[in-house]
């Protein structure tokens, strides 16, 4: 279990002695294309999902030559970009909280935890309400407190989940953001419910052996060591959606933030405590996800 | 046309064929051709000689005209005469051999079946032919069908037998004749031998001792109009919620390109149902029957064309099969080298199929495991198995993306041997880390595959290609890859309609003997790549699955919610896998079905717990009859074969019987197996029913003797006389008067006047 430890303090030298080892450098594999590969992508490139959503050109990332979006790879870290109410004042509506710093530096270090897994090193953002969404059958979301699900995202979310797909959900606190969650998860799954996952689950036993839920406060609060809760949200919950099958099809991380735990993991005030346990979690719904 | 050839010849062509020419005449042969020479050499010389208006064409034809009746003459003058040996009357026996088998009620096209021959023509008072053949022979009458038995009359045949074994009649009758002087056998059948013997095997004898053997065939060669059920084939055992795909044979005559329903039925129920159009007259189809047996029983599967319209023959209709559907659990070891989406799909594709148990052992990262549907903490609690008893627990094993040198070469060898020796089912999955490119060139794994690993690939690029699957003409027929109940190009369009997968082994060439079940390409051709293949590999079976992500067709956009193609896919090709596969302890018996009373020749194999053939073991079988009442019988190892042990018990009431062996070796127990046989009077006799003209024929040719059908027997005594065997003498026939040496002389006198007439030489 404590493996991911040294791994996080090496990471946390790295941040001081200078900055941190871009994605592109850290991919372990090197394949190209060959002359058999399809020449149009079926594939949802980032760049397409932020023009979509009004938010520019990656910050010219896309035109990356090293990266080729067309390849497949066995893993994407999927982050789903859905509708929100309102806008932050970054633009950005709440699905890109900490995009894409978390998703690089989580990918850079799931790369490391996890090095036998052929994931795909970049960030992955994905529509809900595009059809190739079930072409990745990982997603991440968060800040699912403001999530404000199109009828197409809804009925996407619901064929993605049925037909097999997995769902994480991450850093959203308090009373009245779950009422808001619940009700969107009722609309996608009506008549499902959310339960608990206990602590024997295998979820929290399938890479690392996790043996409390920790609640991640965001980096504001670990690096100034206040308080680790936000809003009303004082206690750490993981719970679940299972489908008629008794299949775990979404894992909510609810009051606790892991996102920014893997994104500051780098940050030497943010305790290490946090950080572990949050990539415990991260290996562990991977692993999960693609063996149950 | 015998009777012209009589007229002329004064002898049927048979007395030719047996006798040899010679000339009785009492002069010397000089004196002869002087006289030859006197008639022949003036009349030549006249013709010569005379000029007139002749030309000497003219003169040529007349001489050969001439010489011709001249010749015929002198040949006449010489007294030709047929040598032939013949029998002598009452001297010699005869065996007839009445067919006595169920068949010989079928009625002809008359309504008269085909005993009424035997009855009319050895039963009746004063029947010229027996009278005929007792003037010649001591006869001596015997029946058969499955058995064969001395008759006293043809009025105690019951025509109830439920098989007919003609080897073994000829063979029993001559050798209970043997001693005295047997002039032949006559073999009075439908041909119809059901006896899964080798009928040359049995003429040998026959042969040797110089038996002629007259066969008289009755009944018709074709049966028209009529349907028949002729082949079902299907495994002995299967489990419980197969889908089996049945090849039925359906042959006919007299129903062409008509419409009929082929039903599957189980203790009454429709199972399922099919419509099949006939072919053409005579041309057997194949019909392909999807069937799910849900129910673990020994269950007795009817396969039935209802009767048609004026069929001569109704019994043959339908065919009954036994299958025992077995409720256990096959347990699959499904080694992953890398976390993979493959897992969790193909765990979720089989997880509501309560016969199949997928143990997953997958490496998470280095030196560390996931194991998942363990049965307990010590299974697979050290990694990869490193045992034989360890590995050979699991009836198959599916290996994911892992690179051949993360195993031993022990373990290579081990897994080569799971196929080989312990004859358990190999599944390879492509990935970035398979075949040629998980170094497994060179490996006894390599020699497993049923594909070659060395394709040269075009640049030194990693490979990638998106395929479009089709299935190939094998592929068509196979049950492992038919989808959503459909058959025939069916099966084709749905699996052209599934989203392109991908591979990264450049795979396209299966090994000899191997077969290829999907190929893959581009959307236009979809053959340039391997998607699945199989061969036989020893005891076992290795197939290969060269693409990475078959779980594209059930998370691909174009595939619906409710569609069970991925489901359905694994589900019949894990179950494949294991199909066949050997328990430690195996029982079986020689036939599926016998007569009641009939014993039953049973085996069991015994190996241990790496499968290496157990010759000191103690195995009991317990028999339980249809009556509820058991048996216990010890078998003995057969000295000749490893392992194996035999048996003999009877069957008495009809009905199933259970045979359950036990194995065991001193205080171990080794195993235990289960089988069935089911005791039931025989319909064979109903099944290709009519008369075997070509085999009856081939019988009398090959033992010197002669084909007859009850419109040409009449002259079998004669016959018999001429051509058999026993006591005999030789007699002489004149051949001078023969009609046809008039008719020669007359045509040549006759000729040579016309000529001249026509010549104006007269």
């Amino acid at each position: 279990m404590r493996a991911v430890v040294p791994l996080l303090s090496a990471a946390t030298l790295a941040f001081i002695a200078g900055p941190s080892t871009p994605p592109e450098a850290t991919a372990p594999s090197s394949r190209k294309p060959s002359s058999q590969r399809p020449a149009a992508t079926r594939f949802l490139p980032p760049e397409v999902v932020y023009r979509a959503f009004g938010l520019g050109d990656l910050d010219g990332r896309a035109e990356d030559p090293a990266q080729d979006l067309s390849l497949p790879r066995e893993f994407y870290f999927s982050r789903v970009a859905y509708t929100s109410y309102g806008r932050s004042f970054w633009r950005r509506g709440s699905w890109a909280t900490d995009y894409p710093k978390a998703d690089q530096i989580f990918l850079s270090f799931i790369d490391r935890l996890l090095p036998n897994l052929d994931a795909y090193e970049r960030e992955h953002p994905v529509r809900l309400d595009d059809l190739e969404v079930r072409r990745f059958p990982y997603l991440y979301a968060l800040e699912v407190g403001r999530m404000a699900l199109t009828e197409p995202e809804v009925e996407g979310l619901r064929n993605y989940l049925i037909a097999g797909g997995f769902l994480v959900i991450d850093d959203f606190w308090g009373t009245r953001e779950w009422a808001n969650f619940e009700y969107q998860m009722q609309t996608v799954l009506p008549g499902y419910q959310i339960v608990d996952l206990p602590l024997d689950h295998p979820i929290f036993t399938t890479f690392y052996e996790i043996e409390e839920i920790l609640q991640v406060p965001n980096v504001r609060n670990g690096v100034n060591r206040w308080q680790t809760h936000e809003r009303d949200g004082y206690v750490p919950m993981v719970k679940g959606i299972h489908d008629e099958n008794g299949r775990l099809m979404v894992v909510i991380n609810f009051n606790t933030d892991l996102g920014d735990a893997w994104e500051w993991a780098d940050h030497p005030y943010y305790p290490l405590k946090y950080s572990t346990y949050a990539y415990e979690m991260g290996v562990n719904m991977i692993v999960y996800a693609m063996s149950h | 046309m015998q009777g012209i050839f009589e007229f002329f010849f004064k002898f049927r062509p048979l007395l030719f064929q047996e006798g040899d020419l010679a000339f009785a005449s009492p002069w010397q042969a000089m004196a002869v051709l002087g006289l030859v020479a006197a008639l022949a050499i003036p009349a030549v010389l006249t013709y010569a000689a005379a000029r007139g208006d002749t030309t000497p064409t003219d003169r040529a034809v007349m001489a050969c005209l001439r010489l011709g009746a001249v010749a015929v003459l002198v040949f006449i003058l010489f007294q030709p005469v047929l040598v032939l040996t013949s029998v002598v009357p009452q001297r010699n026996f005869l065996g007839i051999l009445f067919d006595d088998s169920q068949s010989m009620q079928i009625t002809g096209t008359d309504g008269v079946p085909r005993s009424d021959f035997v009855q009319r023509t050895f039963g009746a008072e004063g029947s010229e032919l027996l009278t005929r053949l007792n003037d010649r022979f001591a006869l001596r009458f015997f029946r058969f069908s499955r058995s064969v038995d001395r008759l006293r009359s043809v009025s105690e045949l019951t025509y109830e037998g439920t098989g007919t074994e003609l080897g073994e009649a000829m063979l029993h009758a001559q050798q209970e004749l043997a001693g005295l002087p047997l002039s032949g056998l006559v073999l009075i059948s439908d041909g119809a031998d059901n006896s899964g013997q080798i009928l040359a095997e049995s003429l040998l004898p026959l042969q040797a001792a110089k038996v002629p053997v007259y066969t008289v065939g009755l009944g018709e060669e074709a049966l028209s109009p009529d349907i028949q059920v002729s082949r079902v084939e299907v495994p002995r055992s299967i489990l419980k919620g197969t889908t089996l795909v049945v090849d039925v044979t359906i042959s006919h005559r007299g129903y062409s390109e008509r419409t009929v329903p082929l039903l599957v039925e189980d203790a009454g129920q429709v199972m399922a149902a099919e419509d099949v159009v006939l072919g053409g007259d005579g041309e057997p189809v194949v019909a392909r029957v999807r069937l799910e047996a849900e129910e673990s029983s020994p269950r007795i599967f009817q396969f039935r064309v209802p009767i048609q319209d004026g069929e001569r023959v109704t019994r043959n209709n339908v065919r009954e099969v036994l299958i025992d559907v077995v409720d256990e659990t096959e347990k699959i070891l499904y080694f992953e080298g890398e976390p993979r989406w493959e897992v969790k799909f193909l765990r979720r594709a089989v997880a509501d199929d309560e016969n199949l148990q997928v143990v997953v052992l997958q490496r998470t990262a280095e030196s560390k495991f996931l194991r998942l549907d363990v049965d307990d903490a010590e299974e697979l609690a050290g990694g990869f198995p490193r045992t034989r008893e360890e590995l050979f627990r699991y009836r198959a094993m599916i290996l994911g993306s892992v690179e051949a040198s993360f195993f031993t070469q022990d373990q290579l060898n081990m897994i080569a041997d799971f196929v080989s020796q312990r004859g358990g089912g190999l599944l390879a999955l492509g990935g970035r880390n398979s075949f040629r490119e998980g170094g497994y060139e060179g490996t006894p794994l390599a020699e497993a595959f049923p594909v070659f690993l060395d394709d040269e690939m075009s640049d030194e690029r990693p490979f990638f290609a998106e395929l479009y699957v089709s299935p190939t003409r094998t592929g068509l027929a196979h049950p492992a890859i038919q989808l959503g109940g459909k058959a025939g190009e069916e099966v084709t369009e749905l699996w052209e309609s599934l989203p392109p997968v991908t591979s990264l082994n450049p795979i396209t060439r299966v090994k000899p003997g191997a077969t290829d079940l999907l190929t893959g390409g581009s959307e236009v051709d979809r053959t340039s790549q391997v998607v699945l293949a199989y061969h036989r590999y020893g005891r076992g079976k290795v197939i290969v699955l060269p693409i990475q992500d078959s779980w594209t067709w059930q998370m691909h956009a174009d595939i619906a919610l409710e569609d069970q193609t991925h489901e359905t896919f694994w589900r019949q090709l894990l179950r494949w896998l294991t199909d066949g596969v050997p328990h430690r302890v195996a029982a079986r018996s020689e036939w599926e079905v016998v007569e009641p009373g009939q014993a039953v020749d049973l085996s069991a194999f015994v190996s241990d717990s790496a499968y290496v053939e157990v010759n000191n073991g103690s195995v009991v079988a317990t028999i339980l009859g249809p009556t509820d009442d058991s048996l216990d019988v010890p078998l003995d190892w057969a000295a000749d074969e490893d392992g194996r042990y035999d048996a003999t018990f009877a069957t008495s009431e009809p009905g199933l019987y259970e045979i359950s062996v036990q194995a065991t070796r001193a205080a171990d127990t080794l195993g235990a197996a289960r089988t069935y046989v089911r005791a039931a009077p025989s319909v064979a006799e109903f099944f290709d029913a009519s008369m075997r003209g070509v085999t009856l024929q081939r019988i009398a040719e090959e033992t010197g003797g002669l084909f007859y059908t009850p419109a040409t027997v009449s002259s079998l005594p004669e016959d018999v006389s001429l051509t058999g065997a026993g006591v005999t003498l030789t007699e002489q026939r004149d051949l001078w008067d023969m009609p046809i040496f008039l008719v020669v002389l007359l045509s040549l006198i006759g000729v040579e006047w016309w000529y001249r007439r026509m010549r104006n030489l007269v």
